[in-house]
């Protein structure tokens, strides 16, 4: 059996086949909504920074612009919110287009400018001089094309392709190409990878996911202000549930987000404090012992993890 | 003979029967969903209104429960409630997990706009009646949704009316005739800045705005926003802000020495105890602000008076964590609607009790005025005067209500000592 085809057995079918009908037995689907989109936006992470190295703090922004994107194309234009979700996507690209330059920057200084790019578009985006575009600080409401069934069905969908990307970029030589980017550009250059074309595909890509996650999302809530679909907390979600699980793999950050986001929902809300410290103590355990993740486990033990 | 006997021995025990089912069917517990922020940025105005709500419940439980025609009998109230941490996206799923889960009742929003507006098309889709609290966000609430009702502040669209009323009829016979509005721009603060330049523009009264600006929710440095409004030379100023807004602009205009004329925030009225703490009394001095219910006495008809509830709430909570206000009686008032409604309603289902809340429009007179309703179930009653604050003895203060005259309780000072 090819790799690719094992990988996609063991995650993508059983982890599409429990969003698809865990929706018929569990009656609260905007948790596993929720499941749903965070599923994918680590996946969206695992693409940037797994495989390319670069940790986007401002990962939100995407998702933002893929909220703003949907929602004005449906109030405005009247689009349906299918071709409205393809503006979202663009949205995002776009943006993601104009920050390429960011790129050139590494590490921590690459984190920081990509935070501060997401915060200039909420910045703009709830400015209330475009109140007549955007609806500046005071929100979207959607309620004409509110159908959280089929945006659901949606989500599903984003998440399958997401992860089918996934485990492309774990089987495939662009996969391999952006790990050797990630590990020395200079060298990955010296054996002929392009590397400016592989990493601006990589975010770009990355970017896409944020994008129609964040316009399903818009979809979904229907109502929504943009402190909202720009809160700092889904970027940080998203990258300490692909990092908790292990980056560079499929099942990492499907594992982080079942473990961690399971935990917040079943302790998180009733006990916050408690969560908290759980999670603290957690994520220290896990930088002291296991710094690359759950998976890293499984490594050691020489099993080999989609 | 026989037959008649029979008939009437099968009539009086079908009416038993039905009786005994009946009872059977009245449920052990009224199940009341609600959502609260222990954390974050909602803390502050979330936590009053769920303590208050909480000691409606407290005190009917104690009485045996709330009366609930349906079944006619009183029925113990159980209060499900959740912690948002003022984070909108839990908060949406908590609404769901009350609807889905816990399968309650009657659904009750947190407090506020933002953790508001995730639950109206949950519970729409849901054909769940969204009992608002506090959410005044005017997009709520629209003709073809049913699902939706405000109990205990106005609509933010008419809210600061005797604001704008003031200042268009007395305001030009004191001078008034220049007019700055600052507001910071979030939805409650925004839609009532439209509203008064609606208000102003409509009462074609001699005044003019001459300065109107809007800044993020996040400000907290008005010096030179200040000396802009300075410059603008206003007879008034409008300032529409939340808490942490009007603390900064309060203690940032008694820094630079700055005294304008007349000076409008609201939540020196809203929160003056928090505010005297954070800003002092002297930075409190002559300021107009809204008169709320937890300072004006409404003379009810329903549930404690104001000092009753005042007492009854220090009595409850010893531990000085959440301070009483405004918003406290907000969530109390929501408890006495909804009594009003179980009392009236015909049914359990949830159409049944928008027709019994709307039925008590007008009508229900509480610590916190007339509950009055318009067709989309946005609360126009409840209006709060137009007030300011002045010295009384040493770093005290008291509300003079200036504004509507029927109301008044003293002359507004102008201008501002």
């Amino acid at each position: 059996m090819p790799r690719w085809l094992r990988h996609t057995l063991l995650t993508v079918v059983p982890v599409i086949a429990a969003a698809a009908l865990l929706p018929l037995g569990y009656s609260n689907q905007l948790l596993l909504f929720n499941f749903v989109v965070f599923l994918t936006l680590a996946q969206g992470v695992n693409v940037i920074y797994g495989f390319t190295g670069y940790l986007p703090f401002g990962y939100v922004g995407f998702f933002g612009a893929g909220a703003y994107g949907f929602s004005l194309c449906v109030l405005h234009l009247h689009m349906a919110p299918l071709a409205a979700l393809g503006v979202g996507a663009a949205a995002a690209i776009l943006l993601g287009l104009l920050l390429t330059p960011l790129l050139r920057l590494s590490g921590a200084y690459f984190a920081i400018a990509n935070l501060a790019a997401s915060l200039a578009v909420y910045q703009v985006v709830s400015n209330p001089n475009l109140e007549n575009i955007t609806k500046g600080p005071y929100g979207i409401s959607l309620s004409g094309v509110f159908n959280p069934t089929l945006a659901y069905s949606v989500a599903v969908l984003i998440l399958a392709a997401t992860l089918g990307l996934a485990v492309y970029l774990r089987n495939s030589r662009f996969g391999l190409s952006l790990q050797a980017i990630r590990e020395d550009a200079i060298s990955a250059s010296m054996a002929g990878i392009d590397v400016v074309r592989s990493r601006t595909l990589a975010w770009l890509l990355s970017a896409l996911v944020a994008g129609l996650s964040g316009g399903v999302f818009a979809w979904y809530v229907s109502v929504f202000y943009p402190e909202t679909v720009f809160s700092p907390e889904f970027s940080i979600f998203a990258i300490v549930f692909a990092l908790f699980g292990g980056v560079a793999t499929v099942t990492g950050p499907i594992l982080g987000v079942i473990i961690l986001y399971g935990i917040y929902n079943a302790i998180g809300i009733s006990t916050p404090q408690y969560f908290q410290l759980l999670y603290g103590l957690l994520i220290m355990g896990l930088v002291l012992f296991l710094p690359n993740g759950l998976v890293s486990l499984f490594k050691r033990w020489g099993i080999d993890v989609p | 003979m026989m037959r008649k006997l029979s008939v009437a021995l099968f009539v009086t025990l079908f009416a038993v029967c039905s009786g005994a089912a009946q009872a059977a069917a009245a449920p052990s517990q009224i199940k009341i969903g609600t959502l609260y922020a222990a954390s974050g940025n909602f803390a502050a105005i979330s936590m009053p209104v769920h303590r208050g709500l909480q000691l409606w419940v407290d005190q009917k439980n104690a009485e045996g429960g709330v009366f609930v025609k349906p079944y006619n009998k009183k029925i113990p109230i159980k209060l499900i409630a959740y912690d948002d941490q003022s984070n909108t996206a839990t908060a949406a799923t908590l609404y769901n997990q009350l609807i889905t889960q816990d399968k309650v009742d009657i659904l009750v929003s947190d407090s506020g706009s933002p953790l508001t507006s995730v639950a109206v098309p949950i519970a729409r889709d849901h054909k769940m009646l969204l009992i608002d609290q506090t959410g005044t966000g005017a997009a709520f609430f629209t003709k073809d949704n049913p699902y939706i009702v405000l109990m205990s502040d106005p609509v933010s669209s008419i809210w600061p009316k005797y604001i704008a009323d003031f200042l268009t009829q007395d305001g030009p016979k004191l001078g008034i005739k220049r007019i700055a509005l600052l507001y910071a721009t979030n939805d409650f603060t925004g839609t009532q800045a439209n509203a008064v330049r609606g208000f102003i523009k409509a009462a074609k009264a001699p005044v003019e705005i001459v300065y109107d600006q809007g800044v993020p929710t996040t400000t907290t440095s008005y010096t030179v926003i200040i000396n802009n409004i300075r410059a603008a030379n206003p007879d008034a100023v409008i300032t529409l802000g939340f808490p942490n807004n009007d603390i900064s602009y309060l203690r940032n205009l008694q820094d630079s020495g700055v005294k304008f004329k007349w000076q409008f925030n609201i939540y020196p009225g809203l929160e003056t105890e928090g505010l005297k703490k954070t800003v002092g009394a002297k930075g409190l001095e002559y300021i107009f602000t809204y008169v709320p219910s937890s300072v004006i006495e409404y003379k009810p008809e329903f549930g404690m008076s104001l000092p009753q509830f005042r007492d009854a709430w220090h009595k409850k909570y010893t531990d000085d964590k959440v301070e009483f206000g405004f918003n406290s009686v907000a969530g109390y008032t929501t408890g006495l609607v909804l009594e009003n409604a179980l009392k009236a309603t015909a049914s359990m289902e949830q159409l049944a009790l928008r027709k019994a809340i709307f039925s008590l429009s007008g009508k229900l007179k509480t610590i916190d005025g007339t509950f009055e309703l318009d067709e989309t179930g946005a609360q126009i009653g409840e209006i709060t005067p137009l007030g300011q604050i002045v010295p009384e003895g040493k770093d005290e203060l008291k509300f003079v209500v200036v504004y509507p005259h029927d109301k008044a309780s003293g002359k507004p000072v102008y201008p501002a000592k």
